[in-house]
């Protein structure tokens, strides 16, 4: 190793704490804090009523919430839950971005359109979406009712709801990945393209060799992206379905909302936050495991 | 033929998009020009009838008068309607412009330095990322009790920052990376670091800051949940949870509609100005 | 225009009445300091009126916002946290809470509470007193769950008034022979997705047949799980209509609103619904069965239960001259203006058919009057004077400091009954031992 090398590494290490350091000490702080506060509940039993007690109990609350029925059946409708999103929004966050890629006349007006989900809070998304899929309301029943059926579409039932809550979630989603998926192809060199053509490629052998590539690490990141965001994801569930029909579409943060906040069982919510927090986690770094760190490699 | 043939494809393509788009908002937001008792009907009718801008008038509390001679009166929740705007506003903005200062150095950082403990670090940052608002939401809430900020616009902001930081962070690390590597040119022309990041890196990756900026502003412009237990029924209140009103109870489908338009607006010209950043920005191999 | 002209003749008559009763009456606001009044959304244009009239004309300073979600739970946190709060909505079922809780100022504290209580009926009376104090003043009164029937479908399957279930079991048994008359789902069941959904659902369909849940002065369950049982029987024809999917399955998640414009929509024969959902039922520009919508009678059964809410004030740090402040604007509000009438209680009865709590706002022709123009048909005047007079209150599991927890359970407890075509003998078990647990853990 070279003297020279050294000193730029060193001033690499400075130069990052300068410019890294101030943000990390303040989210340190505002996520510490919080956390500590919800471990400390975790080991408790709290109550408020009739003035607050806290009373020490151990990892009960965790052996609790493993025996839970109900949070098994949480457990996997999150499960199902993201797999679904989360394939539908890269998929089609994907092909949109292909689609805008090309050159087209109206090119801006195509993409202030499509971001437009993306505008829409989660709250509105859910709003939107439950009117879309409901028997009363729904598309469904319209269009039904106008081909001569008398019959109301109902898609908010317990088979499909969580397929209902999906799409919608990737409805909301998509355009943020397409949109970082559209800058990254926008940094291909086009002389690829012409160098690919000259190679007499397929289509489809251009994608996989010039397309694909510069976008896997991208990919990457917006799956462990999407899959975090589906994971936590509350208010839209909370106001399409309200965790139902049922108990049909409680995932955990709506089922950790209803423990905490309905329930006022805070000890118990904050147990089962924290097997959320590790599912979120331990997803990500599978991901990452499995597939991310083959890509940090590449690049 | 085939040329022709790969046009139409394209065209189909785009306008499968376009509806997927769409449709959905469509839908929704047909109910924002119809009539309660269009409304009331079963099948819902494919468009508007009688289309009246009734509700867009009463949200903000002004009456509106039909043709028929009858009144829709102003919602009762304009105050709420119209303060709720204002706080979004000041929020999404401060969050914004914050949320670049902070997070174009760090991801800069992240994409493109070594450093001893950058796993570690970035595992934070991945924390961060992960905690569901519903569990840091009561912690939050105590510690802001505590500390008088709940129902204020400042705690808000700083709990909107918790979110966008990392997220945006994370975001832009992956697409800092895939930049062409301009340092070691940017060091033989006498640029320090810090001009390179600036004067380079960050026009050079202009796209990418746009985009980031979007979801700064888009997150802290349509953040629900914590805005639901920290500010609802104060004089903070943003406006996803002022038109939340419109839901429950008393059905006011029209209100509701006319109020998520009324959201949409802002993002949806933020959205249109940056998204040009993209278009304009043919990058084509700077290093050539 | 004509409906605001109507009310303020109202007034005027009013005010001649019972005049100078109130002429020490003080309700000018003094303190200069900011009254937060907050509620759920129902009508909250004629409420920010009613607040801009308070302020106008008493110079207050009252900050009136709604509060969206879940509104006992969400209002609980703001009372524990002691945020600015002076004035809410509330039920009885977590009136009684709040003040075990500690949080709220009986109404007791108004100088004029005598008279308050001498306008109030005895049975609503009681029904707000908690531990012997009256906890709030009269916001509306209803029963929730009055069997609405959509008069145009009935005749149209070929039936008259004379065939109108008395009880369940008959109404039951109609569904099913609509059925066979061609039309698959009739029935808007009481089972949405509110805290006041397909719990209060359970609840009253119980108390129709005769049952009782909780004792009312001890709390201890009472349900009984032979065959021939009030709950029995309930869950047994909600699993026989459910599994014949007389009912449509997103009535599960629907909320207040789209209950409403579901039954609007003229899709349904019966639902049980608010009493003064009749009103919106019959407007034309709301519905689609104006004119049709009407319920019914009282035939020996009782329908649905006594729904209401009050006012309340609550007892957060202030200085003593806001919390006079907080007072005045509370009895202005909850109960008579400056001018001695009972200004908003007579407005929202004029509005939307809301009952009030007091004699002077019920017993008055306007009332008369305007229960009239709101009603599909003339004799539905005493069907609904009669079903009001016969509805019970769940005594023995509203007033009690676990309402709201045991609610909260029962909701998801008979959805998954439902869902998982649940066993009814375990379902009743469960929910008597839920009711033991809570008293124990409450130590009652």
């Amino acid at each position: 190793m070279s003297a020279a090398q050294r000193t730029a590494e060193l001033s690499n290490l400075r130069f990052s704490l300068l410019l890294a350091l101030p943000v990390l000490v303040f989210l340190l702080l505002v996520v510490a804090y919080p956390l500590g506060y919800a471990l400390w509940m975790s080991l408790h039993e709290i109550s408020f009523f009739g003035g607050y007690k806290a009373t020490f109990v151990g990892a009960e609350n965790f052996s609790d919430v493993i025996d839970d029925r109900k949070f098994k059946k949480s457990l996997w409708i999150t499960v199902r839950f993201t797999l679904e999103s989360v394939a539908l929004a890269m998929v089609i966050g994907l092909l949109i971005a292909l689609v805008l890629n090309r050159k087209m006349r109206f090119a801006g007006l195509v993409r202030t359109i499509v971001i437009l989900p993306w505008c829409i809070s989660l709250y509105g998304t859910g709003v939107i979406f439950s009117n879309l899929a409901k028997g009363q309301t729904g598309i469904g029943t319209a269009i039904a009712y106008a081909l001569g059926f008398d019959e109301a579409v109902n898609v908010v039932n317990r088979q499909w709801v969580i397929e209902v809550l999906a799409v919608g979630n990737a409805w909301n989603m998509a355009p943020l990945v397409a949109f970082f998926l559209l800058a990254n192809l926008k940094t291909i060199p086009s002389r690829l393209y012409d160098l690919a053509a000259i190679d007499r490629m397929s289509r489809l052998e251009t994608f996989l060799n010039v397309t694909l590539p510069p976008l896997r690490f991208t990919l990457f990141v917006f799956t462990c992206i999407t899959t975090v965001l589906s994971m936590k994801l509350f208010d839209f569930i909370f106001v399409l379905s309200g965790g139902g029909p049922g108990t049909a579409s409680s995932t955990l943060t709506y089922r950790i909302y209803k423990e905490s906040f309905k329930d006022l069982d805070l000890g118990y919510g904050a147990a089962m936050s924290f097997m959320l927090l590790a599912l979120i986690l331990g997803t990500t770094l599978l991901l990452y495991a499995f597939w991310g760190r083959r890509e940090a490699r590449s690049i | 033929m085939r040329i022709r043939l790969s046009t139409i494809w394209s065209w189909l393509a785009l306008a499968v998009v376009v509806i997927w788009t769409l449709l959905p908002i469509y839908w929704f937001l047909k109910n924002s020009l119809l009539t309660p008792d269009e409304i009331a009907r079963f099948p819902q009718p494919l468009y508007p009838l009688e289309p009246t801008p009734a509700a867009f008038f009463n949200i903000f509390g002004f009456e509106y008068e039909m043709a028929d001679g009858l009144v829709r009166r102003g919602s009762g929740q304009a105050n709420q309607i119209i303060r709720g705007l204002g706080n979004s506003l000041i929020v999404s903005a401060v969050v914004t412009v914050v949320t670049l200062f902070v997070v174009l150095p760090l991801a800069y950082v992240f994409a493109r330095l070594d450093f001893p403990h950058k796993n570690k670090l970035l595992f934070a940052i991945l924390l961060a990322v992960a905690l569901p608002p519903v569990s840091t939401l009561i912690p939050f809430y105590a510690m802001y009790v505590r500390l008088g900020l709940s129902g204020t616009l400042v705690g808000l902001i700083i709990v909107t920052l918790t979110i966008t930081i990392p997220f945006v962070t994370w975001m832009l690390i992956g697409y800092f990376r895939n930049l062409p590597q301009v340092e070691r040119l940017a060091r033989i022309d006498g640029f320090s670091r810090f001009e390179t990041f600036v004067k380079i890196i960050v026009p050079l990756g202009r796209s990418g800051v746009a985009v980031a900026a979007v979801i700064a502003f888009l997150f802290s412009w349509n953040e629900y949940t914590y805005a639901l237990l920290l500010v609802n029924g104060t004089t903070a209140n943003t406006l996803p949870t002022a038109i939340s009103g419109f839901l429950f109870q008393h059905p006011e489908p029209s209100h509701l509609a006319a109020a998520v338009v009324l959201t949409m607006v802002p993002p949806a010209l933020v959205a249109f100005f940056l998204q040009r950043h993209i278009a304009e920005m043919n990058l084509v191999d700077p290093v050539r | 225009m004509k409906l605001r002209a109507t009310a303020m003749a109202v007034a005027g008559s009013l005010m001649l009445m019972s005049g100078a009763a109130l002429a020490e009456s003080g309700l000018e606001a003094q303190s200069g300091e900011t009254v937060f009044f907050r509620g759920w959304q129902y009508k909250t244009d004629i409420v920010q009126d009613n607040v801009d009239r308070y302020n106008n004309e008493q110079g207050g300073n009252v900050d009136y916002a709604t509060v969206t979600g879940d509104y006992p739970a969400i209002m609980e946190q703001n009372l524990m946290a002691g945020a600015e709060l002076d004035v809410l909505y509330a039920n009885p079922s977590q009136a009684g809470r709040y003040f075990d809780g500690g949080w709220i100022m009986p109404a007791e504290a108004l100088p004029n509470i005598d008279a308050i209580k001498a306008d109030m009926y005895p049975n609503i009376l009681d029904a707000w007193s908690y531990k012997g104090q009256l906890l709030g003043l009269s916001y509306f009164v209803s029963t929730r769950g009055v069997m609405h029937v959509n008069l145009e479908k009935y005749y149209e399957l070929g039936y008259s008034d004379a065939d109108f279930p008395a009880d369940w079991d008959a109404l039951y048994d109609q569904l099913y022979e609509m059925r066979d008359k061609g039309l698959d789902q009739p029935f808007l069941p009481h089972w949405i997705n509110e805290w006041y959904g397909i719990s209060w659902g359970f609840d009253f369909e119980v108390m129709n047949r005769g049952g009782q849940v909780a004792h009312p002065d001890t709390h201890a369950p009472l349900l009984t799980t032979d065959a021939d049982g009030a709950a029995y029987k309930t869950l047994e024809d909600w699993k026989r209509i459910w599994n014949d999917g007389l009912v449509p399955e997103e009535v599960l998640t629907y909320n207040e609103s789209s209950y409403i414009d579901a039954y609007a929509s003229g899709r349904y024969v019966f639902s049980p619904q608010q009493l003064y959902d009749l009103e919106t039922f019959n407007r034309e520009d709301r519905s689609q069965i104006a004119g049709h919508a009407s319920l019914l009678p009282y035939q020996g059964q009782s329908w649905g239960l006594l729904d209401s809410a009050v006012y309340l004030m609550t007892s957060r740090e202030r200085s003593d001259a806001q919390t006079d402040d907080v007072k005045r604007f509370a009895s202005w509000y909850g109960y008579q203006d400056q001018t001695g009438n009972v200004f908003v209680g007579n407005r929202w009865m004029q509005e939307s058919m809301l009952f009030s709590g007091y004699k002077s706002v019920m017993e008055s022709d306007a009332a008369a009057e305007r229960m009239k123009s709101a009603l599909a048909r003339e004799q539905d005047i005493a069907a609904v004077l009669g079903v009001y007079a016969a509805t019970p209150y769940p005594k023995g599991i509203w007033s009690v400091v676990w309402a709201e927890e045991f609610n909260s359970w029962l909701k998801e407890t008979l959805q998954e009954f439902l869902q998982d075509d649940g066993d009814i003998v375990e379902t009743i078990e469960a929910i008597n031992e839920e009711i033991v647990d809570l008293n124990k853990k409450y130590g009652l």
